[in-house]
């Protein structure tokens, strides 16, 4: 390089200046601490400018990866706006060609009117990162000092973007790895806490703040078997039982507004479209801050253990209703610690406080006086170790008096025991009644018969009474004549005596129905009963204009049974026949009485008649006592007789007939051989 | 004394039938019994019987069905009603339903005199 000695001078201040301009330029912070590649050559640039007293100063920086090229221009104030950075890089790229290596140190270039000296230098050893150029109007441009300044000041930029590219890359594989690791970790959390909420047995969903469905585990989705679409739309879509649903909006909205803790129990629908209970609850998920970032729900269904609960409930029920009905209470007693466990109901007929403590004194107390022994009897005998079996009365605070029966089953090897005592006291009340209805019942039967035997008895004596009365008169007549009419006198003296037997008959018969004082058992031909009965009756049947027929069967067996009480039987049942008949004029007032004999040795009696008949539907009433057809009956004959029957151990019914008029049966066995024992027969009141 | 007054006697019962003639005879009357209603309509003394001594219960037509018959036929005999049913209530009806006397049996000879000659003298 050619330099002038008259600036030896100069020279040295140049080079000291170019000294300092190098320690400037590899001191430049921008290339040791990294950062944009564009700021570091922008800061050697404008060094550079400044440095050289250059007009301009371009870089053009490739980017090995991404293609593209930076190209900076730094323009000296005497070149700006005379030329663009464009049209100084097209200029540049025309005069000094593609290929970096074989680039001229230096040449001219015209960019716009300005004449300018060129130098160039490459960044990297091949060029291959790009070129740094310079322009000065010097015609001498570049010296030495320059053209070093320039290649140091292109290393540097070169060593500086290197290390910039160095730094920014291990930055970049640094925050790679950190976001990796981050990933991984989440992953990992994720992945367990998948697990865990998928293994919870329970349905799990995540909320947003605001209630919308997020996220739910798996169990949520096989039982609703919906999509997490489908879910979110709970509200409409029949997911909660529609009975449910106002409430449960209504309680999940307050939560929601509220950010407190909701549960509820409500039913889901499950994928097969049946609803089930369940608990639900949530409670909010906060943040550092206390804010609500999410909602936690938790579904258990609930609906076995609200089904057995309902049953248990319906069962209870079902006792208590049991007992009530049926006024039985149940109880477990410890005779030996004197511990009791009473049913309500058994509260209920001690009229005690319910749930209050009960001992075997507590109960004696109340015990009716006179049934004391009883009640102390049953106690030692279940301390003995027998099971009781226990009746007596108790008189409750209200002074009622109940009858109490029961028993008791031993459960253990002490004297504990499991009972029932059923209030019996309705049914000795309703007992005692029906007995006394009952004798009176016989009473005013006996009446009744007695009086339609005395009606009977009185017509059949004054017949033969009248004949009698008739003939005497007759014959005291004829002997008092003149002459006297022996013959007729003798006539009817016949005819008196004649009528005179007959009323002996009549009462021989009637000594024969009546002669036994008690009433007893003995054989009976029932034929032979009819026929008296037809006889006692047959005036007042003819009087009726009945037609009577008679079918006894030849074959018949005798029975054991009460006699009088079989002919009162008989007696009612042709009478109720023959009542039935009076309003009959359009047909013949048909009456038959037939009897005959049973399978299973038995005798069977049947009093057919053509009268006004019953329905149907008053057939059970026509056997209780008071109900009757006629207006003048008392409506007891057909009571007592099926009483009389049954006490033979027989059964008495009635039928329509198919024609006009009913049939009354009764049939009994032949005895106690061929029945049950006949002893109740004679126990009569 | 002429024709004597004819009586006839209606009664299912055969004793009756037989005594009650002999004794109207002896009383100076014609009788003639009948076991039913229906001989008696059947026969030919109905327009000639001047009392009628008839009982109330007979199988078949009945004493009080005769009388009615009677008085549909116009035939206004004069009846006296005898029966052996101890009813006291019936009495009143019959003698209300134009009946001259109703007399239970058994009834003495006198009571029955007294009831035919008030029967004839209505004639």
């Amino acid at each position: 390089m050619e330099v002038p000695l008259e600036s030896a001078a100069d020279e040295v201040t140049r080079l000291r200046d170019c000294l300092n301009d190098l320690v400037s330029i590899t001191a430049l912070p921008a290339l040791s601490t990294g950062g944009e590649p564009g700021q570091i050559l922008s800061t050697l640039l404008d060094a550079l400018l400044g440095m050289l007293r250059l007009s301009f100063v371009f870089v053009r920086l490739n980017d090995p990866e991404a293609g593209d090229s930076i190209q900076i221009v730094r323009l000296a104030e005497s070149l700006e706006g005379t030329a663009r950075a464009r049209e100084i890089s097209e200029a540049i790229d025309s005069s000094l060609g593609d290929a970096p290596l074989n680039r001229p140190p230096h040449v001219r270039v015209i960019i716009g009117d300005v004449d300018l000296s060129v130098a160039s230098a490459h960044l990297g050893l091949q060029g291959q990162n790009g070129l740094v150029v310079a322009g000065s109007e010097r015609r001498d441009f570049p010296s030495e000092t320059e053209r070093l300044l320039l290649d140091v000041t292109a290393n540097q930029a070169a060593i500086g973007l290197q290390h910039a590219r160095l730094l920014s890359e291990q930055k970049r594989l640094e925050e790679l790895a950190q976001r990796r690791r981050t990933e991984e970790a989440q992953r990992e959390g994720e992945r367990e806490s998948r697990l865990i909420v998928d293994s919870i047995p329970g349905l799990v969903a995540l909320l947003t703040a605001t209630g919308d469905v997020e996220v739910v585990n798996r169990q949520v989705f096989e039982y609703f078997g919906q999509t997490l679409e489908e879910l979110r739309q709970w509200g409409t879509n029949d997911t909660i039982h529609p009975e449910d649903l106002p409430q449960v909006i209504e309680v999940f909205t307050r939560a929601i507004t509220s950010g407190s803790s909701y549960e509820i129990v409500q039913r889901f629908r499950r994928s097969d479209g049946v609803y089930r209970w369940f608990s639900n609850s949530g409670f909010p998920l906060r943040d550092a801050n206390g804010h609500i970032v999410r909602w936690c729900v938790l579904l258990t269904d609930i609906d076995d253990l609200k089904r057995a609960e309902a049953e248990l409930r319906r069962a209870y029920d079902h006792l208590a209703e049991a007992q009530r009905l049926s006024q039985t209470g149940s109880f477990t007693s410890d005779l030996a610690t004197d511990e009791h466990c009473w049913s309500e109901e058994f509260y209920r007929i001690c009229e005690f406080e319910p749930g209050s403590k009960v001992t075997i004194q507590r109960l004696g107390d109340i015990v009716h006086p006179e049934d004391v022994p009883l009640y102390e009897g049953a106690i030692q005998r279940a301390i003995a170790g027998t099971e009781p079996v226990f009746h007596f009365r108790i008189v409750t605070s209200r002074g009622v008096v109940k009858h109490l029966r029961g028993f008791a089953h031993r459960i253990a090897d002490r004297p504990v025991f499991v009972g029932a005592v059923q209030d019996v006291t309705a049914s000795r009340v309703a007992e005692d009644a029906l007995n006394k209805a009952r004798s009176e019942l016989a009473h005013v039967a006996r009446v009744a018969t007695l009086s339609t035997l005395t009606a009977s008895i009185a017509h059949e004596l004054n017949q033969p009474l009248s004949g009698i009365i008739t003939n005497a008169g007759t014959c005291l007549r004829m002997l008092d004549a003149n002459p006297p009419n022996v013959e007729g006198a003798r006539e009817t003296a016949r005819r008196t005596i004649r009528d005179g037997n007959r009323a002996s008959e009549v009462v021989a018969l009637l000594r024969a129905l009546f002669s036994k004082k008690e009433f007893a058992l003995e054989p009976v031909d029932l034929n032979e009963a009819a026929q008296e009965v037809l006889a006692l009756s047959f005036s007042e049947l003819q009087r009726n204009r009945l037609i009577v027929q008679s079918e006894l069967a030849d074959d018949l067996p005798s029975i054991i049974g009460d006699r009088v009480q079989l002919q009162q039987v008989l007696l009612n049942l042709l009478r109720n026949a023959s009542d039935a008949m009076v309003g009959v004029h359009d047909r013949p007032r048909q009456l038959l009485i037939r009897t005959e004999r049973e399978d299973g040795d038995r005798v069977r009696v049947t009093v057919r008649d053509a009268g006004t008949g019953f329905d149907r539907q008053s057939m059970d009433n026509l056997f209780e006592a008071f109900y009757t057809t006629k207006s003048d009956g008392m409506g007891i004959g057909l009571s007592v007789s099926r009483s009389i029957v049954e006490r033979h151990h027989g059964r008495l019914w009635a039928e329509p007939n198919d024609g006009p008029g009913a049939t009354f049966s009764f049939s009994i066995p032949r005895g106690p051989d061929s029945g049950t024992d006949a002893a109740p027969l004679m126990r009569h009141s | 004394m002429g024709t004597p007054s004819l009586v006839s006697v209606v009664d299912d019962d055969e004793s009756v039938r037989e005594s009650l003639p002999d004794l109207l005879r002896e009383f100076g009357f014609a009788a003639e019994a009948f076991s039913s209603a229906e001989a008696f309509l059947a026969s030919d003394v109905v327009s000639e019987t001047s009392c009628l001594l008839l009982d109330v219960a007979m199988p078949g037509m009945s004493g009080p069905d005769l009388q009615q018959e009677l008085r549909r036929r116009q035939r206004d005999i004069p009846i006296v009603f005898i029966t052996a049913q101890g009813d006291e209530t019936v009495r009143p009806r019959l003698l209300a339903q134009g009946a001259v006397e109703c007399l239970f049996k058994p009834f003495s000879d006198t009571a029955l005199l007294d009831a035919l000659n008030a029967a004839l003298r209505m004639r």
